[in-house]
C-alpha cells in the first residue's frame, strides 16, 4: 500500500469512528429522552386520572435541561380544545414516573405561552411563567425547537 | 430451476468473469458449500418477508411511518396492521442483515436467481403504497400547478393549489416551498397531471421502478465492462435496504438521477464522450447534484467532449426551461442555497454537534461544511488528474455531499451507490455501506425503550 493510500484510508477510519461514536452517543441521548417523556406522559395520566390519548410533552431544548412540560385536556375532547393541564416534570425516572412539581392551566384552542397560561401552581411561580408580566419578562422559557429550521421530511 | 449457488468462478455464461467461488463443484460439494446454499435461501426469505411485512402492514393506512395518501393499496389492507416503528425497525434490521450476509456470499448466487430476488423485491413495494415520506405528493402538487392551474411551480408551492385534492398529502413543511427540481424533472412529471390523483401516483411509482430497473441494468453493463462481478454489483444496489424501501418505496425522483448518472458513466466507457457529457447534465437538470461527475468525467478524458455535450445539453435545458418556466426555472442554485440552510436530525453535522454539546448546528457550521466539502473535492478532482479513478472521485465527492449535508434523508445515501458498486477503489463501497449503516443504527432509539 502506497503511503499516500494508507494515510487516505486512515483519515477515511478516522472519520469513520468519529461519525459512528456520533451516531452511537445520538442513539443513547434519544433512547434517554424517548424513556424520559413515556414517563412524562405516565405522569400526567396518573395525576390528572385521564388516560387520554394526546397528551402533547414540550422540551426544555434552549435550557439544556431535563425539565419537560406536559399538557392535556382536563375533559374529553379533541386536542387543545378543551381546558389544558400543562404539568412541569422534572427530577429521575423512578417506578417509570418523575415529579410533577408545578403546571398550569390553558383556555381551550391555546397554544403553550405564558400569556395565555393561567392559575400557575406549584414551583411555576406567575411571576415567571403565567400572564403577561411572564410573556413580557421571558420569550416562553421551557419550550424550544433546534437552532435552525427542521422540516419533517422531504426533497 | 436454477441453482441458488453459482458454479465455482470463472467465465460468467455472459462473458463476464465472476470471481472464484471456494468449494468444490456440485456433485461433490461440500458441508460449507451446502451450508452456504441454506443460508443464502434463508436470507433471501428473510428479504421478502420482511419487504412484504412493511408493505402489508403499511397497506392498512396512515401511520407516523405512512404519509396520507390516496387509497392505492386497498387490497392489500386487509391483512396486516398499521405499521408502527417497531415493527418497520424490526423489520429494517432483518433486512439489512440478511443482505449483508447475501453481500458476503453474493460470489454464490446465480445470475438468474440474484434477477428473481431484486425483482421480486421491488415489484413487493411496486404494488404497495407509499412509504416513509410525502416527496412524492409535492412532485405530484408541482406537475399539477403546472398543467391543471397554469402556475408556475418554481415561483409558488403547493398552497397556490390548496383546493386541488393532492393538497392535503403535501408535507406540511413544504405546503409554501415552490420546487427545487430541474426543469428536466419537472416536465417529465408533466404528462402525469392530467391522469388524476391515483392514476399520477401509479405513474410516480412506475417512473421509480423503471428508473431503478434502467439504473441497474446500466450497472451490470458498467460492471461487466470494468470486469466487477455484475451478479454482486447489481445485487448491491438492487437488494440494498435503503434503496428498495426508502428510495423505491418513496417512489423517489434520485433514483431519475441515478439512472441518468449511470447513462452518463456508460457512455463514458464507451468512449462516447458527447452523449456523457449531456447525460451529466440531464442528470443534474432532475436533480442538480449529478453535477458532481462532471469535473472528475472532464479531468480524466482530458478532452472536449464531454464539456461540448454537457455545454449543449445545459443549452438546451437552459432554453426550454427558461421558455416553460421563466428564469425561476434554470435558477438552480437558489433552490440549492436554500435547501442548504435545512438541518435534519438525522444529518451527521446535527450528531457531530450533539456529540460535543450543542443543541444543533449554526450558520457558522454551514459555512465550515461547505468549506471542508471543497477541500474534499479539491484534493479528489488533483487525484483524478494524477491518474485515480474518475468514477470513484464522483462516487466520494456524492457521499461527502450527504455526510456535510445538515439536511441529510435516507435516500440521499443512494446518490453514489451505483458508482461504488462499479468503482476500482473498493474502499467507498465499504464507505458507503458505512454511512448507510450508520442512518439505519440511528434509526433505532424508538426500539430500545420500553414499550408504553
Amino acid at each position: 500500500m502506497s503511503r499516500g493510500r494508507l494515510i487516505e484510508t486512515t483519515l477515511l477510519i478516522l472519520a469513520g469512528v468519529l461519525l459512528a461514536i456520533a451516531t452511537v452517543n445520538d442513539v443513547v441521548e434519544q433512547t434517554h429522552v424517548n424513556h424520559r417523556l413515556i414517563a412524562d406522559l405516565h405522569t400526567w395520566r396518573v395525576y390528572t386520572g385521564h388516560d387520554y390519548k394526546n397528551v402533547s410533552t414540550e422540551q426544555d431544548l434552549y435550557g439544556h435541561t431535563t425539565r419537560d412540560v406536559v399538557c392535556g385536556n382536563t375533559t374529553p375532547g379533541p386536542p387543545k380544545e378543551r381546558i389544558q393541564l400543562c404539568l412541569q416534570m422534572t427530577g429521575p425516572v423512578i417506578d417509570g414516573r418523575r415529579a410533577a412539581r408545578g403546571g398550569w392551566y390553558l383556555p381551550p384552542k391555546s397554544e403553550d405561552e405564558p400569556a395565555a397560561r393561567y392559575g400557575c401552581f406549584g414551583s411555576a411561580t406567575p411571576a415567571r411563567y403565567c400572564g403577561k408580566d411572564a410573556a413580557s419578562a421571558t420569550e416562553n422559557p421551557e419550550a424550544g425547537t433546534s437552532p435552525e429550521t427542521s422540516p419533517e421530511a422531504g426533497q | 430451476m436454477d441453482s441458488v449457488v453459482g458454479s465455482s468462478g470463472g467465465v460468467a455464461g455472459d462473458g463476464a468473469v465472476s470471481p472464484p467461488v471456494a468449494g468444490r463443484p456440485r456433485l461433490g460439494e461440500s458441508a460449507v458449500e451446502r451450508w452456504a446454499r441454506a443460508l443464502i435461501v434463508l436470507c433471501a426469505l428473510v428479504l421478502l418477508a420482511a419487504t412484504l411485512e412493511i408493505v402489508i402492514d403499511a397497506a392498512v393506512g396512515h401511520s407516523p411511518l405512512i404519509p396520507k395518501q390516496p387509497q392505492i393499496a386497498g387490497w392489500l389492507s386487509g391483512v396486516g396492521v398499521r405499521l408502527g416503528y417497531r415493527t418497520f425497525l424490526i423489520a429494517l434490521l432483518a433486512f439489512t442483515g440478511a443482505y449483508a450476509v447475501m453481500l458476503g456470499l453474493v460470489g454464490r448466487i446465480s445470475k438468474r436467481w440474484a434477477i428473481v430476488l431484486i425483482g421480486a423485491l421491488q415489484l413487493i413495494v411496486f404494488v404497495g403504497p407509499i412509504l416513509i415520506s410525502t416527496d412524492v405528493f409535492s412532485y405530484i402538487a408541482y406537475a399539477r400547478m403546472g398543467v391543471e392551474h397554469a402556475i408556475n411551480p418554481y415561483t409558488h408551492g403547493p398552497i397556490a393549489i390548496k383546493h386541488d385534492a393532492v393538497y392535503q398529502y403535501v408535507g406540511h413543511d413544504w405546503k409554501h416551498v415552490a420546487t427545487a427540481y430541474g426543469p428536466l424533472y419537472t416536465l417529465l412529471s408533466y404528462p402525469l397531471a392530467p391522469l388524476g390523483l391515483k392514476g399520477a401516483v401509479w405513474g410516480m411509482k412506475l417512473m421509480a421502478l423503471l428508473a431503478s430497473a434502467g439504473t441497474l441494468a446500466l450497472t451490470w453493463r458498467c460492471a461487466k465492462i470494468r470486469e466487477i462481478d455484475p451478479v454482486a454489483a447489481v445485487f448491491a444496489v438492487g437488494a440494498n435496504p435503503l434503496w428498495v424501501i426508502y428510495g423505491l418505496g418513496g417512489a423517489h425522483n434520485d433514483l431519475i438521477m441515478t439512472l441518468l448518472m449511470m447513462a452518463a458513466v456508460s457512455f463514458a466507457f464507451a468512449g462516447r464522450d458527447i452523449p456523457a457529457g449531456a447525460s451529466v447534465v440531464a442528470g443534474a437538470l432532475v436533480k442538480a447534484t449529478a453535477a458532481a461527475l462532471l469535473p472528475f468525467m472532464v479531468l480524466y478524458r482530458r478532452g472536449l467532449g464531454p464539456i461540448l455535450g454537457a455545454l449543449a445539453a445545459l443549452a438546451l435545458g437552459a432554453l426550454i426551461g427558461y421558455a416553460v418556466f421563466g428564469i425561476h426555472g434554470i435558477d438552480v442554485v437558489a433552490a440549492l442555497n436554500r435547501d442548504a440552510a435545512f438541518v435534519s436530525t438525522d444529518s451527521f453535522p446535527t450528531e457531530l454537534a450533539h456529540l460535543v454539546g450543542k443543541p444543533g448546528v449554526f450558520p457558522i457550521d454551514h459555512d465550515l461544511l461547505k468549506g471542508a466539502l471543497v477541500l474534499i473535492v479539491g484534493y479528489l478532482m488533483w487525484r483524478t488528474w494524477r491518474g485515480y479513478d474518475w468514477v470513484a472521485a464522483s462516487g466520494w465527492t456524492l457521499l461527502a455531499i450527504s455526510v456535510t449535508s445538515t439536511w441529510l434523508l435516507p435516500w440521499y445515501t443512494l446518490w453514489g451507490l451505483p458508482l461504488a458498486v462499479i468503482a476500482r477503489d473498493r474502499r467507498l463501497f465499504a464507505a458507503t455501506l458505512v454511512i448507510q449503516g450508520l442512518f439505519i443504527a440511528h434509526q433505532i432509539s424508538p426500539l430500545l425503550v420500553p414499550v408504553a
